[in-house]
């Protein structure tokens, strides 16, 4: 099963008026957990997004499709990055665990669709 | 050296002489190109187990041409009649001219060719994107895959950015010769741009969380060692060789062993390629005063001054500033202000060099990159505005595109607000 790990947040959204050695921190379980999940194969694909500023969102208004500049969530709640991880809900939920229990912001878990039918 | 790097060694060596001893018998670019390409992966296949050939060239031209007739036979009536025209007007067996036409293809192949072969690869009818996978395969010999895995794009888009790249050469009627001047001098500045933006993309990999792509620099190096060799008597050839080795000389020390960014002032000196340096040195010794100087030397000779110091603290800055000026004037742009900002700054202070990036504030140029707000960061904190400084490391962090760059600036900024807003201790 596939699943999609979601991070959330503009920069210093999860880092605000954190100390340098905490941020640093983060960044080093970002990249070793990467590591490990791409060592194990658990990992399909991983990115980090630019920050949810640089986001150019499209609406519908007065007939036509507009452009703005910024994200369509809040910058607090835009996606900031994802893994997509072959593993079971389970095994999901743990690695997005290790991570909360270090940045202490919310992180999400959603099953990938399949292509497939099952009767 | 394996026998496989061996191989490989050989058969990159040897693309660009093929290929354009066979663009010179044949012309048809984009099919010599097909052709070549088969003769390697055929050598590929057949060499391991042989062994690589006593005149591998000769055999890689062989094969080459073999392919490219027979292609020509399956293509139909119309390029039946050009291939007994191109082979042969009295009709004789095209396998008996294939021996003389080889002999003679790589009798007549040399420097020039070489030369008209990386000049067609540079066209300025293609993109640069084109530019460079066309000079990457076809000068540098590297395969589909391996420029693939440079650039981190699948296979198949630079697959078609090479066929499409042969077509619009095709189209645009480019010619296989060596430009006569007036347009060879900028032709060869296309070329030399071409090699510097492979090497740029190594260096500073524009995407991807790993800093930097060896393979990328080393391809670049190469292509612009054989080009110097092409082109003694250069100087803004000289110049690029010369601005690759000193800049890539400091490798090793510009990332940290988890990947991050380490600034040049931080450095570990220890860690630079002394051979490196000291060939930059020499070759751009060798050019300067022999003719007006350009851009390329320019830098040059800017990274040969930071190379030279043994530490920070001894570098030469009014000396760097003065080439900062002659570069402002010979090849200006945002680019080049900002990094005479930072030498500014050294030399005359912090409120000095900000005051200059002032005069970028407008320039449309700087908009959408990061680099204009993060040198205004490093020099507000150096002339002690700490808040502001933060600000802008913030805002810099906020629009790179670079992830390591991202955590740098980030921790940048979180140094300085931690320091702000630390509350002092009350005495006991």
């Amino acid at each position: 099963m596939k699943y999609m790990i979601m991070m959330f947040g503009g920069l210093g959204a999860a880092a605000q008026n954190r100390s340098p050695e905490w941020i640093a921190g983060m960044h080093e379980l970002l990249m070793k957990l990467d590591t490990e999940l791409k060592e194990s194969g658990e990992c399909v694909a991983s990115e980090a997004l630019a920050d949810p500023g640089q986001a150019k969102t499209v609406r519908f208004a007065g007939g036509a499709p507009v452009q703005t500049d910024g994200p369509f969530a809040e910058v607090k709640e835009s996606l900031a990055g994802f893994w997509i991880v072959d593993v079971d809900e389970e095994r999901a939920i743990q690695i997005v665990s290790q991570v909360v229990g270090y940045t202490e912001y919310p992180m999400e878990v959603r099953r990938i669709m399949d292509h497939s039918a099952q009767l | 050296m394996t026998g496989q790097r061996r191989i490989e060694d050989v058969l990159r060596e040897s693309t660009p002489q093929v290929l354009a001893a066979l663009v010179r018998r044949y012309g048809q670019f984009d099919a010599c190109e097909d052709a070549v390409q088969e003769a390697l992966l055929a050598a590929m296949v057949q060499w391991p187990g042989e062994g690589v050939p006593e005149r591998p060239r000769s055999w890689l031209l062989t094969v080459a041409s073999r392919s490219l007739v027979d292609a020509w036979r399956i293509d139909g009536a119309r390029r039946r009649r050009e291939t007994a025209a191109a082979l042969d007007p009295a009709g004789r067996a095209p396998a008996a001219d294939l021996a003389v036409d080889v002999a003679v293809g790589l009798a007549g192949s040399g420097r020039d060719d070489t030369l008209a072969l990386l000049f067609l690869c540079c066209h300025p009818a293609l993109s640069p994107p084109s530019q460079l996978a066309l000079t990457l395969r076809a000068v540098g010999g590297l395969t589909t895959a391996q420029i693939a895995a440079a650039f981190l794009v699948p296979e198949a888009t630079i697959a078609k950015r090479i066929v499409r790249a042969k077509q619009r050469i095709r189209d645009a009627g480019a010619r296989f010769e060596l430009p006569a001047q007036p347009q060879r001098t900028p032709r060869l500045g296309v070329v030399l741009q071409v090699l510097y933006l492979i090497f740029n993309e190594g260096y500073t990999a524009s995407s991807g969380p790993v800093l930097q792509r060896t393979d990328l620099i080393a391809e670049a190096i190469r292509l612009a060692r054989l080009l110097h060799r092409l082109l003694p008597d250069e100087a803004e050839v000289a110049g690029l060789l010369a601005l690759m080795l000193l800049t890539d000389a400091r490798r090793a020390a510009r990332t940290d062993p988890d990947g991050r960014i380490v600034p040049l002032a931080d450095q570990q000196r220890d860690l630079w390629d002394v051979a490196a340096i000291a060939e930059g040195q020499a070759i751009l010794t060798r050019t300067l005063g022999a003719g007006p100087v350009g851009p390329y030397q320019l830098q040059a000779a800017i990274a040969a001054l930071h190379d030279e110091a043994p530490a920070a603290a001894a570098t030469d800055w009014p000396q760097i500033l003065a080439l900062y000026d002659v570069l402002a004037t010979v090849a200006p742009g945002p680019v080049v202000t900002l990094s005479r900002a930072v030498a500014v700054a050294h030399v005359h202070g912090p409120r000095a060099g900000l005051a200059l990036l002032g005069t970028l504030d407008a320039d449309e140029r700087m908009a959408h990159t990061h680099r204009l707000e993060a040198v205004r960061a490093h020099l507000l904190e150096q002339a002690g505005d700490p808040a502001a400084a933060r600000g802008c490391y913030l805002r810099a962090a906020k629009t790179t595109a670079s992830l390591p760059e991202q955590r740098y600036l980030e921790l940048r900024a979180a140094r300085l607000h931690h320091r702000t807003c630390l509350p002092t201790r009350k005495a006991d």
